[in-house]
């Protein structure tokens, strides 16, 4: 097959063994994961081939624990992390880049000076003392921030910490740490929260900008659709026992032993927004829930103030009209049983997640396109 | 008698400087500054602790 010889990508991709059918694969993959429709695959194999030149990234860490770093650096699939860092051209990551002191300084200035990079935050941002709580290079997050940021094209915040204030912002909140929302507003700022992030969404946003130049669409707290979307629960393997009423109601028992639902047990899949049940975590293999823990809500703002093990309560459990009623005798409620309580909420919380699920186009493509990967 | 300092240092989980004092190329004196701070001992005063642990992973 003759290719141009100006095509960065496919040269780096060949030469690193990957064939084109793993590229077009993993477009396929990113596609779904977009929750785009597959027609959409062919401009994001040309967008991606086609990018005129290596985008800058700037990696920025400030309070946090590398753990989206990590998540980073842990993709393997043909690979994302392969095919994202060959279109782009990390300048600065302090975790990973091999200059260090004022040379590693210097990289990162050249690229922030020259503009219209990304720049990806993962970490808080604290401004008590006036942010001596975390410095870098002899200067301040805070100013860090602000310098890396005035020219940029976006801003990509990874990770509970960088787009909620996360675990520093955790009460009392010692540092008067804030998330980088807070602190840019000249600049767009997508949140890709979770604890650590998913790589399979950062790479997702990332395709999505340079295939379209944009951030994709978000919700109300600047998190991607297609990942904050919808609810884990309304998404969760265990729900056809939420359903049923059949809990886990202690660690080890028949329930947890048989793969119960962990409502109980204080899963707090009823309200978190984020696509783990469909993409997963270690490139697939299984999500929190489905090792028999209940979610934490680690893509939900102040989820560390909640306690873990107590149970959630069910919000927007009133069906729509046009619902049958999902027990004959609302008076049986009243048992008092936990059971037969949860047990209706989630006959009633699951008609309302099959209508929204009837009413996303894209849910199914992905779906489908995650399985195949 | 030179003073020489490394912000940041670079592949490590975490930030760091070092500040090396040096004579005759010799080292005559070392500094290390851990130069960032999340307070979690404070924030895990008072918490259940059976949540503990998905805290203090993330240091
Ligand atoms: S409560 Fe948790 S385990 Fe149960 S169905 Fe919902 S998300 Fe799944």
């Amino acid at each position: 097959m003759e290719r141009e010889s100006n095509n960065a990508l496919s040269d780096v991709l060949a030469q690193k063994g990957i064939s084109r059918r793993n590229f077009l694969k993993f477009c396929t993959a990113m596609t779904g994961a977009l929750a785009l429709p597959s027609v959409y695959t062919p401009r994001i194999v040309k967008a991606l081939e086609e990018a005129p030149k290596r985008t800058p990234v700037v990696w920025l860490e400030f309070q946090d624990c590398a753990g989206c770093s990590e998540s980073f650096l842990r993709a393997s699939r043909p690979t994302a992390g392969e095919v994202i860092l060959d279109v782009l051209s990390v300048d600065y990551h302090e975790t990973i880049m091999a200059a260090s002191g004022h040379l590693a300084e210097e990289a990162k200035k050249m690229t922030t000076d020259a503009g219209g990079h990304l720049v990806i935050v993962e970490g808080a941002i604290p401004l008590a003392e006036d942010g001596l709580h975390c410095c870098i290079g002899g200067r301040t997050a805070i100013d860090i921030l602000e310098e890396a940021t005035a020219k940029a094209a976006a801003v990509i915040a990874v990770g509970s910490c960088a787009t909620f204030g996360g675990v520093p912002k955790a009460s009392p909140n010692p540092t008067n740490a804030v998330g980088v929302m807070e602190l840019v507003k000249n600049v767009p700022v997508l949140n890709l929260s979770g604890c650590p992030v998913n790589v399979v969404n950062l790479t997702a946003t990332v395709v999505h900008f340079l295939t379209f130049g944009a951030l994709p669409a978000m919700d109300d707290l600047g998190r991607p659709l297609f990942a904050h979307g919808a609810l884990i629960h309304d998404n969760c393997e265990r729900r056809g026992h939420f359903d049923k009423g059949e809990f886990v109601t202690a660690w080890g028992d028949e329930g947890h032993r048989n793969g119960w639902c962990l409502y109980q047990m204080g899963c707090k899949g009823p309200i978190a927004y984020h696509n783990c049940p469909t993409v997963r975590w270690n490139d697939g293999l299984n999500w929190p829930v489905g090792g028999g823990h209940g979610c934490i809500a680690c893509s939900e703002p102040d989820f560390w103030d909640r306690s873990v093990y107590e149970p959630v309560a069910i919000q927007e459990v009133a069906p729509p009209a046009s619902f049958p009623p999902a027990q004959a005798e609302p008076e049986a409620m009243s048992s008092g049983s936990a059971a037969t309580v949860g047990a209706v909420a989630g006959l009633v919380v699951g008609a309302v997640g099959a209508a929204a699920v009837v009413g996303r186009g894209g849910s199914e493509d992905q779906a489908e396109d995650q399985a195949e990967s | 008698m030179a003073k020489i300092a490394i912000d940041p240092i670079t592949r490590i989980e975490g930030h760091l400087r070092i500040e090396v004092e040096v004579d005759g190329g010799q080292v005559t004196d070392a500094w290390a500054s851990s130069t960032m701070f999340r307070g979690i001992e404070t924030i895990l005063k008072g918490r259940d602790p059976r949540g503990a642990w998905l805290m203090t992973q993330r240091i």
